[in-house]
């Protein structure tokens, strides 16, 4: 790691990012024990384990930040550099697009579509041969879980599959 | 002589033609996940999780247990052809084994890897038959202070040999227990961190979260750099090592197969940390170890035999006590759960059909293995070939079929890719997560644990000192603990630190 990615008393030190949302989630977890109540040593109660679960995991986030702050670390876009970042990021509108997809449409109306994007961003097939395999792999598959296994996967508002 | 009958049993299970088949499947898909680089046996495993619940618990977990040593023989032939290690395992193997095919040693390096895979594979078999019934007797005497004591020293092994930050390390353990706790309270029936969700009522599933951290995370990670393959193109010849390689290999497999065996007992060691282990040992016992990076052939056949002899021997505390040593025998555990069975030291007693028929199992796979890693070696070459640009998608397809099958809940489906974005960002950030994977699992076990021994010994915490096993697991713990606090140790840390999950 270079000069220039390895920075100390920055905001931008993925580190420090890191050991924050540690942190608040410590906090929450804690929090989250207290609510459930904590019961008595000789009986403890829902709470108890995530109460000092979280505590360790301040403790533990705590640690990350120190290092951060006194040793310094990466940068955020440090972690990305000569990388392809805009593929995952890709990957992950259409999975998420898929997410909000899937129940309305159905599995078969939403996974033709998935597969014909991932297919196609990020070392893009060949419409001919991307086309055939991002509808008969899923037609397939929807094929041999309805017919062969009686699983029944989503049909969607469509009834489709 | 109680060993043979119950060994003579197994094979009765393992030889049913329907356990047959589940076999050959698990060494075949084992195989395959291995040879493909990108994905890995956790990835497989949690994939076909769902597919266990339509057979018996037998023939589930002989697939289950077939795909993890499936991969270990597998993982070599991506890494002597194409130099990418299939799986975590055979990063080792790159080293000499892809100079060997350079050379044009391709066939001697694969048959050295499937035999000395083969007989440490075996090695190990023999020794888990005759030491998990031992264990298992004494485990029965374990209460609940030893096993929540065990629990916390496998968690800080895997912590401890996980790679980058300690801190960041124990932040996932315990980020997994809080996740595993998710759902009813099994002693209150009060629900924690359900958010009022119904379908979180029963907790967070196994094979969404694994799916996801591993199996969607490892697409997206991928998905940033081209692979690049190298892939030796010559037609692979000599499969069979000759007598000289024999006797360069022989002692190297018999140090690899006993260190792997043990490591693979060890909680949180495993198959990875066996086959540096073994290159390392080979390298400094060697008197030529100028030879090693340049094809020499013990620097394959140690690590080969030192990461199939630990495969056999993870499965050891596994049976006996219960607790998974590392991430794959954690999925193998939620195989167990699933079908309504908690391995442990009554699982042999109580249970002898299921235990002895997967020992045997795993003899008919190694030979099946053989067979299908050497004259079939040509249909994997070929398989190398096939572009990732069209696997990943279908990767990311069969994970949603997977995890909706699984338990018929769009809901897991969300959770999957929701774990597969965190998992990415938590890659990127260096947050390993295998520790979160184990600490999950173990979480519920580790907190009816706690929380008996306490009730049990009426709030005294010299409970988990005043038991000598207990004691003992605690006192290792933390030494491991406090360890990279020194420089000797935090050194030694880093040469065996490992990406466990890749």
């Amino acid at each position: 790691m270079n000069n220039d990615t390895n920075v100390k008393f920055r905001l931008n030190n993925s580190e420090l990012w890191g050991g924050l949302i540690g942190l608040a989630l410590g906090g929450f977890v804690v929090w989250s024990g207290l609510k459930l109540k904590l019961g008595t040593i000789n009986d403890p109660g829902s709470g108890f384990v995530l109460f000092y679960t979280g505590i360790l995991m301040c403790l533990f986030s705590a640690a990350i930040i120190y290092a951060a702050l006194t040793e310094g670390g990466p940068t955020l876009g440090s972690r990305w550099e000569n990388t392809r970042w805009t593929k995952p990021l890709l990957v992950i509108v259409c999975l998420i697009a898929f997410s909000f997809a899937l129940n309305p449409l159905g599995f078969l109306l939403s996974a033709i579509p998935l597969m014909l994007l991932l297919l196609r961003v990020v070392d893009p097939v060949r419409w001919p041969l991307a086309i055939p395999i991002a509808v008969l792999v899923p037609l397939g598959m929807w094929w041999v879980l309805k017919r062969l296994l009686l699983i029944q996967l989503p049909s969607g508002m469509f009834e489709i599959g | 002589m109680d060993t043979l009958i119950n060994v003579a049993h197994g094979f009765g299970v393992a030889l049913q033609p329907v356990n047959l088949v589940y076999c050959f499947i698990g060494v075949f898909i084992g195989t395959l996940v291995g040879v493909l680089p990108g994905i890995g046996p956790i990835s497989a495993m949690s994939l076909l999780l769902p597919i266990t619940l339509s057979g018996t618990p037998e023939s589930g977990i002989i697939m289950m247990a077939g795909i993890y040593y499936g991969s270990m023989y597998g993982g070599s032939t991506t890494s002597i052809l194409v130099n990418i290690p299939g799986e975590a395992a055979s990063v080792v193997t790159c080293i000499d084994g892809h100079q060997m095919a350079k050379q044009g040693r391709a066939g001697p390096a694969l048959g050295i890897s499937a035999f000395g895979s083969f007989i440490a594979g075996t090695f190990a078999l023999v020794a888990l038959m005759l030491v998990a019934p031992k264990l298992a007797s004494v485990a029965i005497a374990f209460g609940p202070a030893e096993y929540f004591s065990l629990m916390v020293l496998g968690l800080v092994v895997l912590t401890f040999l996980t790679q980058g930050s300690m801190a960041k390390a124990l932040l996932m353990a315990c980020i997994g227990v809080v996740l595993g706790v998710v759902g009813l309270d099994s002693i209150t029936a009060q629900p924690r961190l359900t958010f009022g969700r119904v379908e979180l009522i029963d907790g967070i599933g196994l094979v969404p979260v694994v799916m996801g951290l591993f199996g969607v995370a490892e697409v997206l990670l991928n998905t940033e750099q081209a692979i690049k393959r190298d892939i030796i193109n010559a037609k692979i010849t000599n499969l069979l090592p000759s007598k000289e390689d024999w006797k360069i290999s022989a002692g190297p497999m018999a140090r690899g197969t006993i260190m792997g065996f043990f490591l693979g007992i060890l909680p949180g060691g495993g198959a990875v940390v066996a086959s540096f282990g073994s290159y390392a040992l080979e390298k400094r016992l060697s008197k030529t170890p100028e030879r090693f990076g340049k094809g020499a052939i013990e620097g394959v056949a140690g690590p080969e035999a030192a990461n199939n002899a630990a495969a056999g021997g993870a499965f050891i505390p596994l049976m006996t006590l219960g607790i998974p040593p590392n991430v794959v025998m954690a999925l193998l555990l939620g195989a167990f759960v699933i079908h309504g069975l908690q391995p442990g030291p009554l699982m042999i007693t109580q249970n002898p059909g299921l235990f002895w028929g997967i020992v045997a199992s795993m003899y008919i796979g190694n030979l099946m293995l053989l067979v299908l890693n050497l004259p079939m070696i040509g249909m994997w070459v070929q398989l190398l070939k096939l572009p990732y640009n069209i696997l990943f998608p279908l990767i990311i397809l069969f994970t949603i079929i997977g995890v909706y099958c699984s338990s018929n809940n769009v809901f897991d489906v969300y959770v999957m890719i929701a774990f597969g974005i965190i998992g990415y960002f938590m890659r990127k950030l260096g947050y390993e997560p295998a520790p979160l994977v184990l600490a999950f699992v173990l979480g519920p076990m580790l907190e009816n644990n706690l929380r008996k021994s306490l009730i049990l010994s009426q709030g005294d915490l010299m409970t988990f000192i005043e038991r000598p096993i207990s004691a003992v697991c605690l006192a290792f713990a933390v030494v491991l603990l406090i360890g990279p606090l020194l420089p000797v140790l935090r050194r030694k840390r880093e040469m065996v630190a490992l990406d466990e999950g890749a």
